[in-house]
């Protein structure tokens, strides 16, 4: 067995699937804003392996740091470990609305097939919401203005919805205030409007957005079928599309998860 | 303004009023005046009206204890020691608190606007989304939107005509709240603030608001901050008043002095779901304990000294943090 061998479907955990996948959407020299979580192994395993020289900007304001231990969360004190800069929302923010920022991960609770994204509420919202959850935090700043998102979501039914119970993070059909009349993204971002969702990756494929900003499954991971993908969709899920399987881990990825990039188990337990 | 002035945690917090709009430092779990918000709850503050970037550990556990009225901001939770804020996901979900969501450049827009003085700034952010609706806007769906509290705006956004380069963009307002509470590592005695890691929104909220309250880790000469001033955040004139506390973001981290304190704030998480958990929580460590001083000898020194950061690095060495 080599390094660069693929792991067999028994030898790895869905999580190391989703790290690997979301890692394989990153280019070399890209500039990419990262979350708490998932997102994190993510980009530090795409800057082992496929994306040297990609640089990394979490939100609370670090650029480029190359932490020796694993932050918890992207205001950890480890962010800025051998940062270029160490500053704060105002100037990080201020970057992504410049239009510096090539890719985003992003994570959320329910997706639309527009890749309409909820983080606020489940259920009716209002004075008295169904079910709270956190709310918008950066990702809908972030979704708006990259060039490119990528969501790392768990596949569930009622996550994969028709239409999402509020929209916290613009995909690529969006409503127009004050009417609320759905319309492409780029009309009511004018000359901010660089791109959107581009991919998402749950644990059972990837699927990404077609010519009319539309979800379709792109390739499915080893074990699952494109119809059980649809079927775990509450849309009408575009399965025409599918270009095979999602290519495996490599013994050298997993090894990098697990030994280099959280070798505590904090997000890998 | 003068000098800032000398006080005791008791005597600064005793200065801000039932109804008073609140900002804080910090972000999520990273430098939150824990020390004021124990206070703040021990001396039964109501009608409490946060702006701020993001909350955290602190503003669920003010919400928690029912010392808030008004919260406008956009996102709360414990990162990974609780993933949504208990208390404020229960006291959204039966009405019992305001809540105005925006976007975290809204957010960080309408301080930055309140710190230069402006009345609003533009952005391109989060446009065409459910923040936006205008069925959401609670506070003008509430009346409060009708200038007779000059804090609130007479509107919640507006989207408008750029007239310089033909494009369309949204204007956020400014806010400028009574008080912003922060914690910092390092003060002069004169009242220079240094912050060290990442600022998060700190310059913004501390100069947007009216008057600031700095609860630092340490009080230095001003001699020894003046030596560097390019390492220094805020003026002596924008700040009012000092209080020199260590441990005073206890358990939220702060960036060279210590880490989050990840099991206490999970353990909190945990136990306050319920009102009936939060009021036990209360009972234990806010109204169980008489000031921040029996709080911290009930946490105890072995486990103060676990989360102390190694001055190498920043952070701690010696937490356990994962399952390995």
């Amino acid at each position: 067995m080599a390094m660069t061998d693929h792991v067999k479907v028994d030898e790895f955990k869905p999580i190391d699937l989703l790290a690997v996948a979301a890692a394989r959407e990153v280019s070399d020299g890209d500039i990419v804003f990262a979350g708490t979580g998932l997102p994190m192994l993510a980009i530090m395993l795409a800057q082992l392996t496929n994306a040297p020289n990609a640089v990394c900007i979490y939100e609370a304001g670090s650029v480029d740091g190359r932490p020796i231990s694993l932050p918890t969360s992207v205001g950890d004190a480890r962010c800025i470990y051998q940062a270029s800069i160490a500053s704060g929302l105002f100037d990080v923010f201020n970057q992504l609305q410049r239009g510096v920022v090539d890719l985003a991960f992003l994570g959320g609770a329910e997706i639309d097939k527009y890749g309409n994204v909820n983080t606020t509420a489940m259920g009716q919202y209002g004075m008295k919401p169904q079910k709270r959850l956190t709310g918008s935090g950066g990702n809908s700043d972030i979704n708006s203005l990259a060039k490119k998102t990528v969501f790392i979501m768990p596949q569930e039914k009622r996550r994969f919805r028709e239409k999402v119970d509020f929209i916290t993070s613009p995909g690529w059909r969006i409503p127009k205030w004050p009417s609320g009349e759905m319309v492409p993204k780029k009309e009511i971002y004018n000359k901010a409007f660089r791109g959107g969702p581009a991919a998402v990756v749950s644990n059972m494929g990837v699927f990404r957005f077609d010519e009319n900003g539309e979800m379709y499954l792109d390739t499915v991971h080893p074990g699952f079928t494109a119809e059980q993908v649809k079927d775990n969709c509450m849309f009408d899920l575009n399965i025409s599309r599918v270009s095979g399987e999602t290519e495996l881990p490599t013994y050298q990825q997993i090894d990098l998860l697990y030994n280099k990039v959280d070798p505590e188990g904090i997000f890998l337990p | 303004m003068g000098k800032p002035t000398r006080l005791s945690l008791t005597e600064a917090i005793s200065l801000i009023k039932d109804g008073d709009m609140l900002t804080f430092s910090g972000f999520t779990i990273w430098r939150r005046p824990m020390a004021a918000i124990y206070e703040m709850i021990r001396q039964g503050k109501k009608n409490l009206h946060l702006v701020e970037v993001n909350g955290g550990t602190h503003d669920d556990m003010l919400v928690g204890a029912g010392c808030v009225n008004i919260w406008e901001s956009c996102w709360v939770g414990h990162e990974l020691y609780g993933k949504i804020g208990g208390n404020f996901s229960r006291k959204l979900q039966s009405g019992e608190v305001i809540c105005e969501d925006y976007s975290h450049v809204h957010m960080l827009y309408r301080l930055a606007a309140g710190s230069m003085g402006l009345p609003y700034l533009p952005t391109y952010a989060s446009m065409g989304t459910d923040m936006l609706n205008p069925e959401y806007d609670h506070l003008g769906k509430l009346g409060l939107r009708d200038g007779s509290n000059p804090k609130i705006p007479k509107k919640k956004y507006e989207i408008v005509e750029d007239p310089f380069y033909d494009s369309q963009l949204l204007h956020i307002p400014a806010a400028n709240p009574d008080w912003c509470i922060a914690c910092v590592q390092t003060v002069g005695d004169e009242g220079t603030v240094r912050v060290e890691g990442q600022v998060y929104s700190d310059e913004e909220a501390i100069k947007a608001a009216d008057q600031v309250i700095i609860l630092a880790e340490q009080v230095v000469t001003e001699e020894y901050v003046r030596r560097e001033p390019t390492r220094n955040l805020i003026a002596p004139h924008q700040i009012n008043y000092i209080v020199e506390l260590p441990w005073a973001s206890y358990p939220t981290g702060s960036f060279g002095f210590y880490e989050p304190d990840g099991a206490f704030i999970k353990n909190f998480y945990e136990k306050t779901r319920t009102q009936e958990g939060m009021d036990v929580w209360l009972n234990e460590w806010v109204f169980g304990v008489k000031d921040f001083d029996e709080f911290l000898t009930k946490v105890g020194v072995l486990q103060l000294e676990k989360l102390r950061a190694n001055p190498v690095f920043g952070y701690s060495t010696k937490v356990k943090r994962g399952s390995r």
